[in-house]
């Protein structure tokens, strides 16, 4: 059995709490650095007569020191909050994902193409490589689709140029090069989340079953005079919507 | 224009470059006007793209590493007591080829299909896939300029180590220097990987080659790891000339020595210039590389900054206890400084593998490296511009106006730039967007801030041009500064042979036009020493006008008119090679002599040795670069041929044994002259070059062979193994034809009875060039014969 804290995907909270340090370490370090280079520029402005004569002391080691001290402090403890969110990032096999999760992930396979996205939903464990010959689940055409409270792995690959998939709503993106698979994986806590205001709009259902963001994928790396328009949405349902429409196919 | 005068190359390099800055910025304001509001029309996504993929390549390499050349050719030679660079032809030749490579890549926005659009980045497959000869015709501007970086760095660094004047001793050297030397190193080592990649990439648009069309292979991570192991250094490359100047310039403006001095040089040579070669997968961390190795190149990438931090902050302190005048230069110093901070920090960000699911290729990154390589880099060139422009021209410029210049500026500059930061969920190179979230307002401000920091920058254009020829006579060393090129300029000494008074009016400007008669006029008007007039040379010219031709055929190739270009390039070239070789056999190109100066730690190797080996360390890196592409190929490649099935390996270690014993021979034939034997020298080059011709004659049987016997680029079975065959034996053989017409020349001169026991520099380099050509194929051999 697999032992100690469960594997979780990376979500909105583990980006703001991290980028919150990053924001204190940088913003802290440019308001004392700044601030120090405009008290000095004042204080030793040159007032004729009245300035001291400057004194020559050159070789300032121990400066050097004390600056190099603090940096290794301040980009270490960074960094730890870096390496601590490592974890998250980590994305378990399809096959150890029951393990280390607490429960099977949902697989998407995703082909990115010059200009959109196709979206393929294995059953019974099959291979992306599979998959592709088996269309399945005739989602609403262009749209991501996936169940609410899961674990949603994609696998991102491309057919013909790189791309890289953006969810901003999520903070999420990974690559989408041609010839290799990367994987991305996330996980929307419920059907309506408060959407980043990036996404042009949110459409619910009647019964709050299935929610679609427009316009939350976006394309990343230039691709082409399509990549601007290179958008597509996210549709979230709930799980037993899932389960109708997959048929329990999926895990 | 025939000048190698180091003085005018640097005004030629100065004022293209600036030429080449404006092209780059009217397509930035395009691209600000078509973001100013959503779903705007001004520029379509064909054009856009264009403008956002010609915007960056130009402004990197046409602009601003240019202009810091443009500055280091006019004053690393004064700063260190020269009289002209190591290789004075050589530069000439490194203008006259980035000029070249600038006019290829201009050109192509008028071809059809317009001009390069797949990013400054261009990444693969997209660039080999875009159609139309106006991205090949940038590419092998490239990497013509490329080139030309390469030789420019060869000639620097001999120029620094081997030609420091009379007590110019490394602990003396001022900092733009030591700047422009760490630059020039790390230029002499990235610029080789870049001039491959462009190199294979252009193979695959005119030959047909299909490294990066072949999806099984990966070409987009193999295009990532060859662009960016250069890609990181040249932001160094970009940043530490500025940083050099806003070194060299601080101290003058409070009074006192810099602080830390010693640990800022050090920082720099020992932390960021081999650290910099490190670091490349921070621009791949979404590529699905392992989280093991993610993390790896994000300490290296913190690690880095350290350094910066040390050297930031020795600047701050360099302030305490000065008399700190606020003179224009002083102020784009310290603006820089700040600027520098702001981008340095949003650079730890992106250092985080996690963060950058949230950064990855949004505004953020182009807020990011903006406040660097504009922030800091060109904010240091401009304080350089300002501080030397009393040495340039004699005049002092209008202080006031170079205040208000900063001023608005640094306004503009940050009015622009710092909306970006909070756009970080709006993708980069998007050419429209809708009106979602905060875009429109932010993009809006970012729009009025370009026009207020491009605006300001008409105040330089106005400041630079009246001083030039309205400007009050300035003092000779108006900043009282300790350095050579202004003591040695107050003194009325002449460290170098040239022009330390002000030029004649209308003389400087006369020179940049490239028709004949006012190249004429200006050397006249140049005040040379005496007999000096030799010291013109039109050659470098005319062979890169030849291989821009030839190129310009290339790219557009096929065609009637390609053909023409080809041939007529083709012409030129070898008539411009002929000829140099012919002014050498009548020593019709002279050289100042330089007096014996400070050399330490090289002093014991000659000049044109010294050249040799460093240009012969770029070569490693370039064929390095070639044979990690072929390694990375083979290790990709699902179905390469097995060793023996293609290769006549009997055949092929007949031929190794050729050219092993050919370098043996050549050998025989340094130590003939080395004992003064011309007979002999005569005899051992002529079994040289006859081993040599065998060898090209074996492999030239084998091609037709293997051309008979399918392994063509068009035969999908062989097309990648084919590919790598072709070009990176191919590029060997090239090196070996080279160095085969070379020792033509070598052995007419040595029947001439030109070399002798004492001056034979020139058999010995030829040595060291044809004994690297060896060991490189005892590389190539196994990789494709025996593996």
């Amino acid at each position: 059995m697999y032992s100690g804290l469960l594997a979780a995907p990376p979500t909105v909270a583990t980006y703001s709490y991290l980028l919150d340090w990053y924001l204190f370490f940088g913003v802290g370090a440019a308001v004392v650095v700044i601030s120090m280079l405009a008290v000095f520029m004042i204080r030793y402005r040159d007032r004729g007569e009245r300035t001291p004569m400057p004194k020559h002391k050159t070789e300032g080691w121990k400066i050097v020191l004390i600056t190099v001290l603090i940096s290794v402090t301040i980009l270490s403890a960074a960094e730890y909050q870096t390496f601590a969110a490592f974890g998250n990032i980590e994305i378990p096999s399809s096959a150890l994902c029951l393990q280390q999760t607490g429960s099977p992930c949902v697989q998407v396979c995703v082909q990115a193409f010059q200009w959109g996205w196709n979206y393929t939903y294995p059953v019974n464990g099959m291979t992306c490589a599979e998959s592709y010959n088996h269309g399945l689940y005739s989602g609403a055409p262009g749209n991501l689709t996936v169940p609410a409270g899961r674990d949603i792995v994609l696998n991102l690959t491309s057919t013909d140029v790189f791309h890289s998939m953006g969810i901003t709503m999520l903070d999420e993106k990974e690559d989408a090069i041609p010839g290799r698979v990367n994987q991305m994986w996330f996980e929307v806590p419920s059907v309506q989340v408060t959407a980043s205001p990036d996404v042009l709009k949110v459409v619910c259902n009647p019964g709050l079953t299935a929610c679609t963001y427009v316009d939350a994928i976006r394309c990343f790396e230039l691709c082409g005079v399509g990549h601007a328009t290179m958008l597509a949405n996210l549709t979230v349902v709930t799980q037993a919507s899932w389960n109708a429409w997959t048929g329990g196919q999926s895990a | 224009m025939y000048t190698t005068n180091h003085k005018d190359v640097g005004l030629l390099y100065f004022f293209t470059s600036c030429y080449f800055g404006i092209v780059g910025a009217v397509l930035a304001l395009l691209m600000r006007v078509q973001l100013s509001v959503p779903n705007n029309n001004f520029l379509n996504a064909f054009y856009y793209n264009q403008a956002v993929t010609m915007h960056g390549l130009i402004m990197i390499f046409w602009f601003l590493s240019p202009i810091a050349i443009g500055l280091a050719n006019y004053f690393v030679p004064l700063q260190i007591g020269a009289k002209d660079l190591a290789f004075p032809r050589l530069n000439a030749l490194s203008y006259w080829l980035y000029l070249a490579g600038g006019v290829l890549a201009v050109s192509s926005f008028f071809v059809p299909g317009g001009s390069a659009s797949a990013g400054w980045t261009t990444y693969q497959p997209l660039a080999v896939l875009t159609a139309g000869s106006g991205p090949t015709l940038t590419y092998l501007g490239l990497v013509l300029l490329a080139v030309s970086i390469t030789l420019g760095s060869v000639n620097f660094l001999t120029t620094i180590i081997w030609l420091r004047g009379p007590g110019v001793t490394l602990s003396k050297v001022p900092m733009f220097t030591w700047f422009f030397l760490f630059t020039i190193i790390a230029m002499l080592y990235a610029f080789p990987t870049i001039i491959a990649a462009f190199v294979l990439a252009s193979t695959d648009r005119i030959l047909g080659t299909v490294f990066f069309t072949t999806q099984a292979i990966q070409p987009s991570i193999l295009w990532d790891n060859l662009f960016w192991f250069f890609g990181h250094p040249e932001v160094y490359i970009v940043l530490l000339p500025a940083f050099g100047i806003i070194a060299n310039v601080i101290p003058q403006f409070t009074g006192r020595p810099l602080a830390a001095r010693n640990a800022i040089l050090v920082a720099t040579a020992l932390v960021v210039i081999p650290l910099s070669f490190g670091v490349w997968m921070h621009h791949m961390f979404l590529t699905g590389i392992p989280v093991a190795l993610q993390g790896a190149f994000s300490i290296a990438t913190i690690a880095i900054s350290i350094p910066f931090d040390v050297i930031t902050l020795a600047f701050v302190e360099s302030l305490i206890r000065g008399r700190v005048k606020f003179a224009t230069p002083m102020l784009f110093s310290l603006g820089g400084v700040v600027l520098f901070i702001i981008g340095g920090i949003t650079g730890v960000f992106l250092s985080s593998p996690v963060l950058d699911r949230v950064f990855r290729g949004s505004y953020f990154v182009v807020s990011h490296f903006h406040y660097v390589m504009v922030g800091a880099a060109i904010f240091g060139i401009i304080a350089g511009i300002y501080y030397w422009l009393p040495r340039m021209t004699g005049h002092m410029y209008n202080e006031k106006l170079g205040q208000l210049h900063f001023v608005i500026s640094f306004i503009g500059f940050n009015i622009l730039y710092f909306p970006m930061n909070l756009l970080y969920d709006m993708p980069r190179r998007i050419f429209t967007y809708q009106n979602v979230g905060n875009w429109a307002m932010l993009n809006g401000i970012a729009s009025i801030g370009a026009f207020i920091f491009a605006g300001a920058q008409i105040l330089l254009a106005w400041n630079v041009l009246h001083t030039w020829f309205r400007g009050p006579q300035a003092p000779p060393n108006p900043w009282g500064s300790p350095d050579l090129e202004w003591t040695s300029h107050a003194e009325g000494m002449s460290p170098a042979a040239n022009t330390s008074s002000p030029a004649p009016a209308g003389g400087w400007i006369g020179q940049l036009s490239s028709a004949p008669a006012a190249a004429a006029a200006s050397a006249e008007a140049t005040p040379y020493a005496a007999g000096e007039h030799a010291h013109l040379s039109s050659r470098p010219l005319q062979l890169s006008v030849g291989i821009m031709l030839f190129l310009a055929g290339a790219a557009t190739w096929p065609g009637i008119t390609a053909l023409g270009l080809l041939v007529v390039g083709g012409l030129v070239v070898i008539y411009a090679f002929w000829e140099w070789a012919k002014d050498d056999m009548h020593g019709r190109f002279t050289m100042p002599d330089e007096a014996e100066g400070e050399r330490w730690p090289f002093g014991g190797v000659p000049k044109l040795k010294l050249g040799m080996w460093v240009f012969l360390s770029s070569e490693v890196v370039l064929f390095g670069s070639f044979l990690g592409a072929l390694i990375f190929i083979r290790a990709a490649s699902p179905n390469w041929p097995p060793a023996g099935s293609i290769h006549d390996i009997p055949l092929g270690t007949v031929n190794t044994l050729v050219l092993v014993t050919s370098g043996l021979t050549m050998f025989l034939a340094i130590q003939a002259i080395r004992q003064g034997d011309q007979r002999r020298l005569l005899g051992w080059l002529g079994t040289t070059f006859a081993l040599g011709s065998v060898f090209m004659g074996i492999k030239v049987s084998e091609w037709i062979t293997l051309g008979t016997n399918h392994f063509v680029l068009t035969n999908p079975t062989y097309s990648l193994a084919a590919s790598a065959y072709y070009i990176i034996v191919g590029l060997h053989g090239a090196h070996v034809t080279a160095g085969l017409i070379f020792m033509i020349y070598l052995m007419k001169k040595t029947s001439s009875g030109f070399y002798t026991k004492e001056n034979h520099e020139a058999i010995e380099n030829f040595g060291l060039y044809w004994a690297f050509v060896d060991i490189v194929w005892c590389f190539v051999f196994p990789l494709f014969y025996l593996l």
